[in-house]
C-alpha cells in the first residue's frame, strides 16, 4: 500500500473513498462531474442513483446516521450542487458528518459564469463544517483525507469538496495516507470536574438532560451506566432518543415544545441540571430566561462553542463523554426526588382511549412501535406525525430514530430512510411521513423501486399542512392560510405506479391487520393511513412561555 | 454596544476572510475597522479586527476558533464603552 501509482483524479478520488471504507454513495450525474462518474464504472463503490440531488444528500445522511459512518454523496455543478444545500444545512444543524462531492466548470471557465458554474464554494459557507475547493491536483488527496477526518472530527458535520472537471481528468500520483493531518484542532480547556462534583453532591432534585451528542459520541453505555448508579431521573431531546432505556423507571420521555408534561415539569422544578450532549436549544427550553429557573447547571459538550451560549454552565466538561462521565457516576441520596417524579409519571402517562372509529394517530404508532421487530429504525418527516412519533414510539438507541432536528426539514423521511435500509439490509426501516412532507422527495420512490428497498412507509394523512393547521388554529384565530391539502394526489395509485404495495386504512378496527401485513412483506410497502383534521399535538408550550405553562388538549 | 480588537492567526487559506467575515455577520457583530496580512514565509495571515455588539465577545471568539484553518484568536484590548448608534 506504499508505493505511489498514477491515476486521474477522478480515479483518485476512488481510492480515497476505498481507503475511507466508503461502499455506498448516493449521486446524481451531469456534465461538470462526468469524469468521475466515468471513473465509478471501474471501481466496487456501488452507487444509488437518487432521483433528486436533495434526496442523495439526505440519504448520505440517513445512511451516516443509521451506521454511524460517513455519508457520501455527488452532485454536479450548478443545479445539481445547490439542490445538495437543504441536505447540507440539515446535516450541519444535526452535525451529521457527510461528505459532498460537487463537479465544477474546468479552472479556466471559472469565474466567467460559464454554463451550469454557481459558486458552490461561497454557497458552503454557512452550511457546511468545512468546505474546500480544490485547484491544483496536487492537493486533491490531501483535501479528501481532511474531509473525511473533519466530517467526523470532535462535532460531526458536513464537508464539501468541490472539484473542477479538468482537476477530476489530470493525472496525480497518488501518495496513499502519507499526509498531513488537521493543525488546528480547537484546545480545551480543562474541566471543572471538581466544581461538578461538589454540584451533584449538593442536588436534591437532580436531572439529567440527554442529547443527540450521546449517540454521536458512542457514550450510550456510559449515559445509561450513570443514569442507573446515580439513580438521576432523566430526560430527552428529539435527538436524544433512544439513548436511555425506555423501559428506565426514572426516565420521563422528551421535554420542550411537545415534551411530557412529566418531564416538563420535573426540569422545571430541578435545582441541577447534567446536560450531556445537549445544547438549550429554543424548540427545549421555551422562554430561556424562565428554563429550569433554580437549576445549577453541569454542561459536557465536545464544541466549546456551546458552553455558555444560551445557559451559563457552572460547570463545564469539554471533551470526550465516554471518558468524563464516568468520573462523575456514583449512587445519590435523592430517593424522594425519584418518588416524586415516578409519582408524576405515572399521573401523567400517555392515555390512548379516543371516541369514535376514526383512526387515532398516537395510538397508531404505539402500536406500530409494539409490533416492530426489534432494531428497527424509524425516520420521520416534519410536522405533526414527527411529534406523535417521537412521543408515542419506542427507540432503544438513537441510531433507531432518525428525524430532522435543527432544521425540522419537510421531505427528510423518504430519502433518509432510503439510506438507512441500504446502511443497514437486515433491519426493518420504517418512514413515518406525513401527507405534506412526502410530496418534498415524493421522486424517491422510483429509487426505492429501482432497488427494490423495502423500507415500510406509514403515511399519516390529514389532508393538511398538519402541524402549520394547528397553529393557525391556537394563535392566529383559526384563520387558515394555505395549510389545506384535500385535494392530495390518491397515494394508492401513485405507489403502484411505482410498484410498492399499497393500503389506505380509516378506520381504528383495521390498524392492527394493516400494520403486521406490512411488516410481513419482503418488499417495500406503503400504507396510508386516514386521520381527522382536527387533530392537535398535546401537550405543547406556547412560543415564549415557560414549559410548564403548557397547553393540553381536552 | 461594546467594541473589541480582535486579532486572528490563520492559514492562509482560500477563503478565510470570507468565513471569518460570514461568521462575524451571523453572530451578530459589526466590523468597524480590518486588516490583513500575510507572511508568506510560513503562509500564516494575520487579521486584526475591530467588532462591536451587545454580544459578549466570547460568543464570537468561540465560532472564529471552530474554523478550521484558524490558529488562534485573541481578544487584543479591554472593551471599550462605545457611544450607542455608532459604527
Ligand atoms: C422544507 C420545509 N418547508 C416548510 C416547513 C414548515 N412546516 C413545518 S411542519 C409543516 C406541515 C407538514 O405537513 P405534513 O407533512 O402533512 O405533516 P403534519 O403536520 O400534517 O403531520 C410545515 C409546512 C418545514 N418544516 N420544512
Ligand atoms: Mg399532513
Amino acid at each position: 500500500m506504499t508505493e505511489s501509482k498514477t491515476l486521474t483524479g477522478s480515479a483518485l478520488l476512488f481510492e480515497v473513498l476505498k481507503e475511507h471504507g466508503v461502499q455506498h454513495v448516493f449521486g446524481y450525474p451531469g456534465g461538470a462531474i462526468m469524469p468521475i462518474y466515468d471513473a465509478l464504472y471501474d471501481s466496487d463503490v456501488k452507487h444509488f442513483l437518487c432521483r433528486h440531488e436533495q434526496g442523495a444528500a439526505f440519504s448520505a445522511v440517513g445512511y451516516a446516521r443509521a451506521a454511524g459512518k460517513v455519508g457520501v454523496c455527488f452532485a454536479t455543478s450548478g443545479p445539481g450542487a445547490t439542490n445538495l444545500i437543504t441536505g447540507l444545512a440539515d446535516a450541519l444543524a444535526d452535525s451529521i458528518p457527510i461528505v459532498a462531492i460537487t463537479g465544477q466548470v474546468p479552472t479556466s471557465a471559472m469565474g466567467s459564469d460559464a454554463f451550469q458554474e454557481i459558486d458552490i464554494f461561497g454557497l458552503s459557507l454557512a452550511c457546511t463544517k468545512h468546505s474546500f475547493q480544490v485547484t491544483d491536483i496536487n492537493d486533491l488527496e490531501e483535501v479528501l483525507y481532511q474531509a473525511f477526518e473533519i466530517a467526523l472530527e470532535g462535532r460531526h458535520g458536513p464537508v464539501l469538496v468541490d472539484i473542477p472537471k479538468d482537476i477530476q481528468l489530470a493525472a496525480v500520483t497518488q501518495r496513499f495516507d502519507k499526509l498531513s493531518h488537521l493543525k488546528n484542532k480547537v484546545k480545551l480547556p480543562l474541566a471543572d470536574i471538581s466544581k461538578a462534583l461538589e454540584l451533584l453532591t449538593h442536588a436534591k432534585q437532580p436531572i439529567l438532560y440527554v442529547g443527540g451528542g450521546v449517540g454521536m459520541a458512542s457514550a450510550i453505555d456510559e449515559v445509561r451506566e450513570f443514569a442507573n448508579k446515580t439513580g438521576m431521573p432523566s430526560v430527552s431531546t428529539l435527538k436524544g432518543l433512544g439513548a436511555i432505556n425506555p423501559d428506565n423507571d426514572n426516565y420521563l420521555g422528551m421535554l420542550g415544545m411537545h415534551g411530557t408534561k412529566a418531564a416538563n415539569i420535573a426540569v422545571q422544578e430541578s435545582d441541577l441540571l447534567v446536560v450531556v450532549g445537549a445544547r438549550f436549544d429554543d424548540r427545549v427550553t421555551g422562554k430561556l430566561d424562565e428554563f429550569a429557573p433554580h437549576a445549577k447547571v453541569i454542561h459536557f459538550d465536545i464544541d466549546t462553542a456551546e458552553i455558555n451560549k444560551r445557559r451559563t454552565a457552572d460547570a463545564a466538561i469539554l471533551g470526550d463523554l465516554k471518558g468524563n462521565l464516568p468520573l462523575l457516576t456514583m449512587p445519590l441520596a435523592i430517593k424522594a426526588w425519584q418518588q416524586k417524579v415516578q409519582q408524576m409519571k405515572t399521573d401523567f402517562a400517555w392515555r390512548y382511549d379516543h371516541p369514535g372509529d376514526n383512526i387515532y394517530a398516537p395510538a397508531l404508532l404505539k402500536t406500530v412501535s409494539d409490533l416492530m421487530p426489534s432494531n428497527t429504525c424509524v425516520t420521520t418527516d416534519v410536522g405533526q406525525h414527527q411529534m406523535w412519533a417521537a412521543q408515542h414510539m419506542s427507540f432503544d438507541d438513537p441510531s433507531n430514530f432518525l428525524t430532522s432536528g435543527g432544521m425540522g426539514t419537510m421531505g427528510f423521511g423518504l430519502p433518509a430512510a432510503i439510506g438507512a435500509q441500504i446502511s443497514r439490509p437486515h433491519d426493518t426501516v420504517i418512514v413515518i411521513s406525513g401527507d405534506g412532507s412526502i410530496m418534498m422527495n415524493i421522486q424517491e420512490l422510483a429509487t426505492i423501486k429501482r432497488y427494490q428497498i423495502p423500507v415500510k412507509i406509514v403515511l399519516i394523512d390529514n389532508a393538511k399542512l398538519g402541524m402549520v393547521r394547528q397553529w393557525q388554529d391556537l394563535f392566529f384565530d383559526g384563520r387558515l392560510s394555505e395549510t389545506d391539502l384535500s385535494d392530495n394526489p390518491d397515494f394508492v395509485m401513485l405507489s403502484r405506479a411505482f410498484d410498492i404495495k399499497s393500503q389506505k386504512i380509516t378506520k381504528k378496527s383495521e390498524v392492527k391487520a394493516a400494520i403486521e401485513e406490512m411488516l410481513d412483506h419482503d418488499g417495500p410497502y406503503f400504507l396510508q393511513v386516514k386521520i381527522d383534521a382536527t387533530e392537535n399535538v398535546w401537550p405543547l408550550v406556547p412560543p415564549n412561555t415557560a414549559n410548564d405553562k403548557m397547553m393540553e388538549g381536552v | 454596544m461594546n467594541k473589541y480588537q480582535l486579532v486572528i492567526m490563520a492559514d492562509d487559506k482560500q477563503v478565510v476572510l470570507e468565513r471569518i467575515l460570514q461568521v462575524t455577520r451571523y453572530r451578530g457583530f459589526l466590523i468597524n475597522a480590518m486588516n490583513a496580512e500575510v507572511n508568506t514565509g510560513n503562509n500564516v495571515a494575520t487579521i486584526t479586527m475591530t467588532v462591536s455588539s451587545d454580544r459578549p465577545i466570547s460568543l464570537l471568539i468561540d465560532q472564529i476558533n471552530k474554523l478550521i484553518d484558524i490558529k488562534d484568536v485573541k481578544v487584543d484590548a479591554s472593551p471599550t464603552k462605545i457611544p450607542q448608534c455608532s459604527a
